[in-house]
């Protein structure tokens, strides 16, 4: 457990501290990030649209994007001189090098929002009263799952020409059943609906701010574990 | 009986004893390989490969482009799985058993470093990778074992390919392998900069280590090596000493074979 613990702080650190030298991801994530909101918010200018409703949105097309960049350069950098091999040389477990760069994705998904998210509060006039802890919950797991996916389907495509096309199809088809309770969450915390919702269509089927959080937190659950498992079959051979 | 790169013998012979006054004969081999087949979908690269490698001997791999060097040394390394059969590292099959990779350090056409890291960071990663105590300290001793404390503090990425060429052979024995598994070590370095990885070897071996590398230099091979193995169309057409190699023909010999290996 100990030499566990060490390898993984060890991959760790070394990525955040290499993302610190080399500035490739951070700024392009939130730079795409601001764009996006930027772009959105002169959407918002046409008389029909309410700021409230387009806000979620927004922040979720922010968030996967600039994640899949972020996840696709994160596994780019390990190609660069063959680095792979060396992490795939030492006597770790593969799952190991998966649990460390989901890590470090997550807590660059987390810088970025907590530059673009003020921006995009001020933009479209957002709030969430007295509901941040629920806010910041609904946040950390949408990052766990566009994370934990993000960083499998990488370290698959990065064999593959056109990787980075390849892998935003690959995700965001998967990504989708996620975004259903991720946006009803969030449309639910800036009280754009209700906490909860009968009826018809994607929303309805969601039905509460409660189970919304229940999918989501299924979803990271399924996908952690599978790419912790299925990590190793991915980068070998 | 026909005579294979100046050597006179049948055309593929085995020979497992090292020219070196030891010793481990009788020993287990440090490295066995057993029936390893390996085919990329209707292409077979190896075949049925058998081969067992002592303790503190060095091997080379000898072959023109494309003979199978690179990916015999890649499932020994344990970075490909063969299609058949098994590699063992100190008894240890290398694709089921983690402490195998313990054993193994490993130098690719890649330095597999970080260019963003430092020298002394990236030394220090791969010792805590593979859990080495006190990895601080085995890293300085590595700093100056390999003449690289001035350059503790550069990127890995800035350094000349010489000294990028010394880094990766120090992140390969920070661990302190019983193996080392070199793939072209030579290419892209100048004399002096091979010259220095011939004692790094000569060094490796004196204290009981074990190598594999692969070359096209057969003159190299010969400098460093106390067996030669030639593959050719995935399996081995020869295996020899050094010692009982004409150095000579076996230079001239080889460079006809491979400008023509048909």
């Amino acid at each position: 457990m100990n030499y566990f613990c060490q390898s993984l702080w060890a991959i760790f650190v070394k990525d955040i501290v290499t993302e610190l030298r080399s500035k490739q991801v951070l700024p392009t994530m939130i730079v795409l990030g601001m764009l996006i909101v930027y772009v959105m918010r002169i959407v918002c200018e046409a008389p029909s649209t309410s700021t409230i409703v387009i806000g979620p949105a927004v922040l979720w097309i922010a968030f996967l994007f600039s994640g899949l960049l972020a996840q696709e350069r994160s596994m780019a950098a390990e190609e660069q001189e063959n680095c792979i091999a060396g992490l795939l040389l030492a006597p770790i477990d593969p799952g190991t090098i998966y649990i460390a760069k989901l890590f470090v994705n997550v807590i660059m998904l987390c810088v970025f929002e907590a530059v673009v998210v003020p921006m995009a509060f001020v933009a479209f006039q957002l709030s969430v009263a007295d509901r941040w802890i629920q806010f910041i919950i609904v946040l950390l797991l949408g990052n766990i799952g566009i994370s934990s996916i993000g960083t499998l389907f990488s370290a698959m495509v990065q064999l593959t020409r056109g990787r980075g096309a390849l892998l935003s199809i690959l995700v965001l088809v998967i990504l989708m059943p996620m975004m259903i309770p991720a946006t009803f969450a969030l449309l639910a915390l800036f009280s754009a609906i209700p906490i909860k919702v009968e009826g018809y269509g994607a929303l309805a089927f969601v039905g509460s701010f409660n189970s919304a959080v229940g999918y989501m937190t299924a979803f990271d659950a399924v996908f952690f574990v599978a790419g912790w498992l299925l990590f190793g079959f991915v980068i070998k051979d | 009986m026909p005579t294979i790169f100046g050597v006179q013998s049948t055309p593929y012979i085995v020979i497992i004893m090292s020219n070196r006054p030891q010793n481990n004969q009788n020993s287990e081999p440090v490295i066995t390989i057993t029936s390893v087949s390996k085919a990329f979908g209707f292409r077979s690269v190896l075949k049925n490969i058998d081969f067992h490698v002592q303790m503190a001997q060095g091997v080379c791999i000898c072959g023109v482009n494309g003979a199978g060097k690179s990916t015999l040394l890649h499932i020994i390394a344990g970075l490909l799985k063969p299609t058949q059969g098994a590699v063992k590292i100190c008894g240890l099959d290398v694709n089921s058993e983690p402490k195998a990779k313990s054993q193994l350090g490993v130098i690719l056409h890649k330095s597999m470093l970080y260019p963003d890291l430092t020298v002394f960071e990236n030394l220090l990663f791969f010792a805590k990778l593979y859990g080495v105590k006190d990895s601080r300290d085995r890293v300085k001793e590595l700093l100056e074992d390999f003449g690289l404390l001035p350059y503790r503090y550069d990127k890995a990425g800035v350094l000349s390919r010489g000294m990028l060429q010394r880094l990766a052979i120090a992140r390969a024995m920070v661990h302190r392998p019983v193996v080392l598994l070199a793939d072209e070590p030579f290419t892209g370095l100048d004399m002096e900069a091979s010259r220095y990885f011939i004692s790094i070897l000569d060094k490796f071996r004196a204290g009981g280590g074990t190598f594999i590398m692969t070359t096209h230099n057969a003159n190299l091979a010969l400098q460093c090596c106390d067996r030669i193995v030639v593959l050719d169309e995935n399996h081995f057409i020869f295996d020899a000493e050094t010692s009982q190699i004409d150095a000579d023909r076996f230079i001239e010999n080889y460079l006809i074979y491979a400008r023509s290996p048909d």
